[in-house]
């Protein structure tokens, strides 16, 4: 089947490739692009808008919890420790009247987490026997929970020492030192791999649809009988974007670099070079997108289902692919997006060199020539 | 309302859509895929973190909480192909976390009072970082005091955490209903924005707008397949949640289908105020996902929105999917309090007022 698909290309009169004629192409679509500010402008400001909004927003670090309060006690005691909670930073006190209020409360979205200080909490402590004093938490909200948790252990302490004076002896030390962030600042986390969702979506959407939109309203079919060959014409069609891609990731690199300081150890050719084989391989896979779709609806659906949420939910952007069951450690491996994460973070943050990044750039160059192959030998047959 | 012309369109543009049967696969049976997916895959727990020990082999305690660390769940042993340097380990990927014992061991170092542990840990993700020093500063300390048959001094306060709908932490019952909420958004808004602006870029809305229909016949005629569409979405991925996930159900299924279809009905809304500033697909795509992007973001599934700076949760207050999000959760996991269920089925209404509102102001003055 290959074999015979070859010969006939290969028979064809049409055999050789010309850059003049890939360039002809090219230039149209430039300014097919330039004759319409509006895309150029989204293309452009729209990873800036996001790269901005999302260094201000992401703080991983939960605080500000709201806490319904139930003292039962009311008592100097139980006073303090509500004091200790509201003064840690992390929560917001709200008064509850009853354990249901409470409950309510939680229940209602008012508030993410629960107190309830019983009576006899005061006299149980100077008593010397140990007061407990009940935590609700909302399970629902899976963004808190895991923080709230983690607190609980640091706020048991406080308050024991607080309250009761108990301070036991330490047994041991632990100098944690958090490398190629120190200071454990989300936004040197989440930006690098922004640059990546950003990118894995517009080059995949802006292809797919203008390779889709020729097929539908016919130009494709004038194309090829235009004595331009079918690999001119992607090179032609999608090196425009190939650009305008590489420059909307430089505006968000100087974004990310020069306003909100997230450092770059690593080697700047490292990342141009991974990031010039992983539009590669989404611009080939808007390409095969299209070729397969011919029809702008379903090539977008298609863009968002193979491009934008595995490139956001599987590509351990926020979700870390260690933790994911076995089978999907290896499913991941088949989106040029994780692969692209783990060079743009560690080029960024710990300046690995390309031989430390080795693995990744293989499975990245392996991922693009099979996607450029399938892309344009599809294309190939489907205009025979 | 529905007269003969609002029909024709309807079933126009349904079969429209739904001749095409990558459309169909598309459209019922990727959810059911992704739904699998992402609900299977996603978490944000921290798990399988490489760990390295650097100690002594006589250094009994710390090989102890070695062992006990990498046996736990939480670590698997790092394979530093013989490695010495820590910090390379961690650079080069092939630990994740590396504990160095002191010098003279850790096991000789308790008796005289100064044991400390050294503690490397990646921290480009920044949740990992922590977690892995919470996780082995409790493990260290429970393994000195087993090894040393030490009791540990019980605090004189104790905080009992109960954790409420979710009491096994189980991560699909947090995650899902935010993969819902995706995915419908996904399918309706696109949808109803793509067909609208194909009518644009192939130049027949110009036709249909000479024909002798209304405008609202033209605009409800183009949005009322697509919220049926979503409708009949809803129920496949609500049933894989449910049935697939065990999501609890513990709210009223009425009100979880008129919170879907006020959802449904914002998101198709949107679609097609969207699709009146685009004049092709590509303009209309990237639009779709400027708005999408954020609100993903914003929704609450991936970080909370509690400490944003102010303006930012306004900003966050007028995404549909974060109150979506609210509801899902409220309505499945909380059984769904009238007042917050109102509220928010409310705001998403007035929402959808608005945008239909706008759209038709587009409308006109796009046509005159």
């Amino acid at each position: 089947m290959n074999e015979q698909a070859k010969t006939q290309t290969s028979d064809g009169p049409r055999q050789n490739f010309r850059w003049s004629r890939a360039v002809a192409v090219g230039k149209k679509e430039m300014f097919h692009i330039l004759r319409d500010p509006y895309t150029l402008a989204l293309a452009l400001g729209l990873p800036l808008l996001m790269v901005t909004v999302y260094g201000l927003a992401i703080d991983f670090n939960v605080k500000n919890i709201h806490l319904a309060v139930d003292d039962q006690d009311q008592t100097q005691t139980s006073r303090r420790l509500v004091d200790t909670f509201s003064s840690s930073g992390y929560f917001i006190v709200e008064k509850a009247y009853d354990p249901g209020n409470v409950l309510s409360l939680i229940a209602s979205e008012v508030a993410r987490a629960g107190l309830i200080i019983p009576p006899h909490f005061q006299t149980d402590i100077l008593a010397g026997r140990g007061a407990e004093a009940q935590v609700l938490l909302d399970g629902a909200d899976s963004s808190t929970v895991g923080a709230v948790t983690g607190y609980m252990g640091a706020m048991q302490t406080m308050t024991s020492s607080r309250l009761a004076a108990f301070n036991p002896p330490q047994i041991y030390e632990m100098r944690t030192r958090f490398l190629f962030n120190p200071e454990l600042n989300s936004r040197w986390f989440v930006i690098p791999g922004l640059m990546v969702v950003v990118m894995a979506i517009l080059s995949i959407l802006l292809t797919s649809l203008t390779v889709a939109r020729e097929w539908e309203n016919g130009s494709m079919e004038l194309l090829l009988s235009t004595p331009v060959q079918p690999i001119e014409i992607i090179i032609g069609k999608i090196a425009p974007y190939g650009i305008l891609c590489l420059s909307a990731v430089s505006v968000v690199f100087f974004v990310a670099r020069f306003f909100f300081g997230v450092p770059f150890v690593g080697n700047i050719f490292v990342f141009i070079l991974g990031s010039v084989i992983f539009l590669m391989t989404y611009l080939a896979q808007g390409v095969l997108i299209s070729v397969l779709t011919r029809n702008q609806q379903v090539a977008m659906q298609l863009s968002m289902l193979t491009g934008f949420l595995p490139s956001q939910l599987l590509s351990g952007f926020i979700f870390p692919i260690a933790s994911m069951p076995v089978f999907f450690r290896y499913f991941t491996m088949i989106f040029p997006a994780r692969w692209f994460m783990q060079i743009s973070r560690d080029t960024f943050l710990k300046g690995s060199n390309i031989t430390e990044l080795a693995g990744a750039f293989f499975a990245l160059t392996v991922i693009c020539v099979l996607m450029v192959r399938t892309a344009t030998r599809k294309f190939g047959r489907d205009l025979e | 309302m529905i007269n003969q012309t609002l029909w024709g369109f309807i079933k126009k543009e349904l079969w429209q859509s739904l001749r095409d049967p990558r459309m169909k696969f598309l459209l019922f049976v990727m959810p059911i895929v992704q739904m699998t997916l992402f609900g299977v895959a996603i978490s944000s727990d921290v798990k399988n973190i490489k760990l390295a020990a650097i100690f002594d082999s006589k250094d009994i305690v710390m090989r102890d909480a070695y062992e006990r660390a990498v046996s736990g769940g939480w670590f698997i042993p790092a394979n530093t192909h013989g490695e010495q340097d820590p910090f390379k380990m961690i650079q080069s990927g092939a630990a994740d976390a590396v504990l160095i014992a002191p010098p003279e061991g850790l096991t000789h170092s308790i008796p005289r009072g100064d044991a400390k542990v050294q503690l490397l840990a990646d921290a480009t993700n920044v949740l990992q970082g922590q977690a892995v020093e919470n996780y082995l500063r409790n493990i260290i300390q429970s393994t000195m005091m087993d090894d040393l048959h030490l009791t540990a001094p019980v605090s004189p306060i104790q905080l009992d955490l109960r954790v409420l709908y979710n009491p096994s932490l189980e991560t699909s019952i947090f995650m899902v209903p935010g993969v819902m909420c995706m995915l419908m958004v996904l399918t309706t808004m696109m949808l109803s924005m793509v067909a609208i602006v194909r009518e644009k870029e192939a130049g027949t809305f110009e036709a249909l707008v000479s024909a002798p229909v209304s405008k609202s016949e033209v605009i409800f005629g183009k949005t009322i397949p697509y919220v049926i569409i979503g409708m009949s979405n809803f129920p496949i991925v609500l049933a894989v949640a449910v049935f697939g996930f065990k999501v609890p159900m513990r709210g009223s299924l009425l009100v979880l289908f008129l919170a879907a279809f006020v959802f449904i009905c914002t998101c198709v809304a949107m679609g097609t105020l969207i699709s009146t500033f685009c004049k092709n697909q590509q303009q209309s795509g990237l639009a779709s996902f400027l708005f999408m992007f954020p609100a993903i973001m914003f929704s609450g599934l991936m970080f909370p929105l509690e400490n944003m700076p102010t303006v930012l949760r306004w900003v966050a207050f007028f995404d549909p999917l974060a109150h979506f999000m609210g509801l899902l959760r409220n309505i499945m996991l909380k059984g769904g309090g009238v007042q917050y269920v109102a509220t928010h089925i409310g705001i998403l209404a007035l929402m959808t007022t608005v945008l239909v509102m706008f759209s038709f102001r587009r409308f006109h003055t796009n046509l005159t």
